[in-house]
């Protein structure tokens, strides 16, 4: 295990992923807006182009969360453990690459089957041509392999660096915690954890990907060949809710590092800190029934699977990091930051979308809210309200540890208002039309939707307001940084505290 | 009030409690530092209380949830229930009944042709009081009793195509 002094390429490259996943949320997020504006009729849409861009919206911004969480992850492993860089670009070439097929399919071909793409929905639809069907699933490919290239490095580094599953798992630290103790040993730092985790079942996710893909494209080669559908809509949920789950256990790592920075206390791993990653381990994997709880030919056992999965996915976030998150900022005296002010209001909307997921995963309710605007507003709570959050803080704490000026409380407030207020309404509007039973998916809705979207995309446009300025700010943060000749250790560690300049303060 | 409302009530009372909580531990870090040896062990021992009370909950919701399955009552109300088998495909209900008996079990047996289609049943109010999928190959059993006479819609709610919005049905029950 070594860390590097001189961490610059691995930045380089992080910035790569970074740069790149955040530029495709905000434009994306002009996509999303056009969809509400049209469900509000402020705009008209056609069918064809809403499902085009719906697809495009869906598939592009899990493919664009998930770059941000693999730039982070592999900058705060290549830290510790030597990582090739060449391996990092090639997977970031194909899994941008695979985003343009995508774009492409969705913007010349207008296939509009939703990111999930259920079979056989995608055959049956006269909209789009065969060969947009082709070009989406030959990106949907490429992202897999550049997200199987990313977990492969990133899996055999860690297991490499800190004494293969049996270190990393803290295998000795749970079943023998006092003779551990007494050899002096230490666990790994806490970022390995998310990235050992996502990285395995991200294998497993992939491989599920991949055998679907094989089977789609037999079915696209010859369509005489039939598959059956709940086996496809299983294996689809199977990788596409552990995808789409990955992104926010990804990006806790840069929160797991950023945040001490501001609070001036370690975030050190425990035996707790390891059981609740153990338990993510397997729940991130179980929970994806709960998307079939309406498939009454589902055998019912998985469902009951689904249903304590979703519902112990909770325990590790709620108890263990979100916990220790409010503990590390209680009574701490910390200076705040837009780093930090992004990253402590990620942790209230992982919270407040897991409520959200909780209630739908509850079989009874779900019955009222399945597929409903509810949806939708679940997840944009934890992937708007939380995990890019948690990116953007990543970001701004990086400038703001670097940088000798900092921001002023005004700028910090009118960004942090109309940020975190445009999500807020936006996710607002999607809650209490999932509760008036509103359909997700429909370009046209049926009362109050039109009403409720229009509110919406106030918020969105507000949201989009608060990035610009804080784009500017940031732009402002980096000229300082670039003007500051002295060299600041980043990312902060407890070592440094007792060192004057050391991490943001 | 209906179930949706109270949902959205449930999450709503969920939010603010969660909020407050977040604001009150922001507002702490403002006053004077504490030491961090000296706040761990308290909060440790409020995780552990806070661990075993999540615990319970989630233990009591899934015995409770559990027992409110649509999965039990699909399959077991053939012989007194009067069934109605419904095909789906891109965008239309086939063989919707007009009118659907009041106070009695119904069962909608539903399959499809081509793609995934849902089938949600909507009262008066516009409000979901039953929902199932439609999926080719199987054959899926949705058991509703209507307790309110009136007219019902029914829409599609898994994205089937480009008419997704538009693929609707209706009984009157009565």
């Amino acid at each position: 295990m070594s860390t590097s002094a001189d961490d610059s390429p691995a930045r380089r490259i992080m910035a790569l992923y970074l740069a790149t996943g955040l530029a495709l949320v905000v434009l994306l997020m002009l996509v999303g807006v056009l969809m509400r504006m049209s469900q509000a009729g402020w705009i008209r849409l056609t069918s064809v182009d809403f499902y085009a861009l719906m697809t495009l919206h869906g598939a592009g911004m899990i493919a664009a969360l998930v770059l941000c969480g693999m730039g982070g992850i592999w900058y705060l492993i290549r830290r510790e453990v030597a990582m090739a860089a060449s391996l990092a670009l090639w997977s970031y070439g194909v899994t941008v690459g695979g985003v343009l097929l995508v774009a492409v399919a969705a913007a010349f071909g207008k296939f509009g089957a939703a990111w999930t793409f259920l079979y056989p929905l995608p055959f049956l639809n006269p909209t789009w041509p065969a060969w947009s069907i082709g070009t989406f699933l030959i990106g949907l490919t490429l992202i897999t392999l550049g997200w199987s290239a990313w977990c492969i490095q990133v899996l055999e580094a860690v297991l490499r660096g800190f004494g293969g599953f049996r270190g990393v798992l803290g295998i000795d630290a749970v079943l023998r915690p006092k003779a551990f103790a007494l050899s002096g040993r230490k666990l790994p730092p806490p970022q390995v954890l998310p990235a050992f985790v996502i990285a395995f079942d991200g294998l497993l996710a992939a491989a599920a990907a991949s055998l679907l893909g094989v089977a789609l494209f037999v079915h696209w080669l010859d369509p005489a060949v039939p598959l059956d559908a709940l086996w496809a809509k299983n294996i689809t949920y199977f990788f596409g809710h552990d995808l789409a789950n990955f992104i926010i256990y990804m990006l806790i790592a840069q929160v797991y590092v950023g945040l001490p920075a501001y609070t001036r206390r370690p975030w050190k791993n425990s035996t707790i800190l390891t059981l609740g990653w153990w338990g993510t381990l397997v729940f991130l994997l179980l929970a994806f029934p709960h998307h079939l709880y309406m498939d009454f030919a589902q055998p019912v056992w998985i469902q009951y699977l689904g249903l304590g999965a979703s519902y112990l996915s909770s325990v590790p976030v709620a108890v263990v990091t979100v916990f220790g998150g409010l503990l590390l900022v209680w009574r701490s005296g910390m200076r705040w930051g837009l780093g930090s002010l992004f990253m402590y209001a990620g942790m209230a909307g992982w919270i407040l979308g897991g409520i959200g997921a909780l209630l739908d995963a509850t079989i009874h309710f779900n019955i009222h809210l399945h597929n409903t605007l509810w949806v939708p507003a679940h997840f944009h709570t934890y992937l708007l309200g939380a995990s890019f959050l948690f990116a953007l803080g990543w970001v701004f704490a990086m400038l703001e540890a670097r940088s000798q000026d900092p921001t002023r409380p005004a700028m910090r407030w009118a960004i942090g208002v109309t940020v975190l207020g445009g999500i807020a309404l936006l996710v607002a509007t999607f809650y209490v039309a999932g509760a008036a039973s509103v359909p997700r998916r429909y370009d046209v809705e049926p009362d109050p939707g039109p009403l409720l979207a229009g509110w919406g995309s106030v918020g969105a446009i507000v949201l989009l307001i608060g990035l610009a300025i804080a784009t500017v700010e940031g732009a402002r943060l980096w000229r300082g940084l670039r003007r500051t000749r002295t060299a600041i250790e980043w990312p902060w560690s407890p070592e440094q505290a007792t060192q004057p300049g050391g991490g943001a303060r | 009030m209906e179930i949706q409302g109270k949902i959205l009530l449930t999450y709503g009372a969920l939010t603010a409690l969660t909020l407050a909580v977040f604001v009150v531990v922001a507002a702490s870090s403002r006053g004077a530092p504490k030491p961090y040896a000296e706040v761990q062990p308290r909060g440790y021992g409020v995780r552990r209380v806070w661990f075993w009370s999540l615990l319970a909950v989630l233990i009591v919701a899934f015995g409770l949830s559990g027992r409110l399955t649509p999965y039990s009552q699909a399959g077991s109300v053939a012989g007194e229930a009067v069934s109605f088998p419904i095909v789906a495909r891109q965008y239309v209900f086939e063989n919707m009944p007009e009118v659907v008996p009041y106070g009695v079990p119904v069962v909608f047996n539903l399959t499809s042709i081509d793609v995934n289609h849902g089938f949600a049943v909507y009262d008066s109010q516009d409000r979901i009081v039953g929902q199932v999928q439609a999926m080719p190959g199987y054959a899926n059993d949705l058991r509703v009793t209507f307790t309110e006479k009136g007219k019902y819609i029914v829409r599609c709610l898994e994205f089937c195509g480009i008419n997704h919005a538009f693929m609707q049905g209706s009984f009157e029950v009565r």
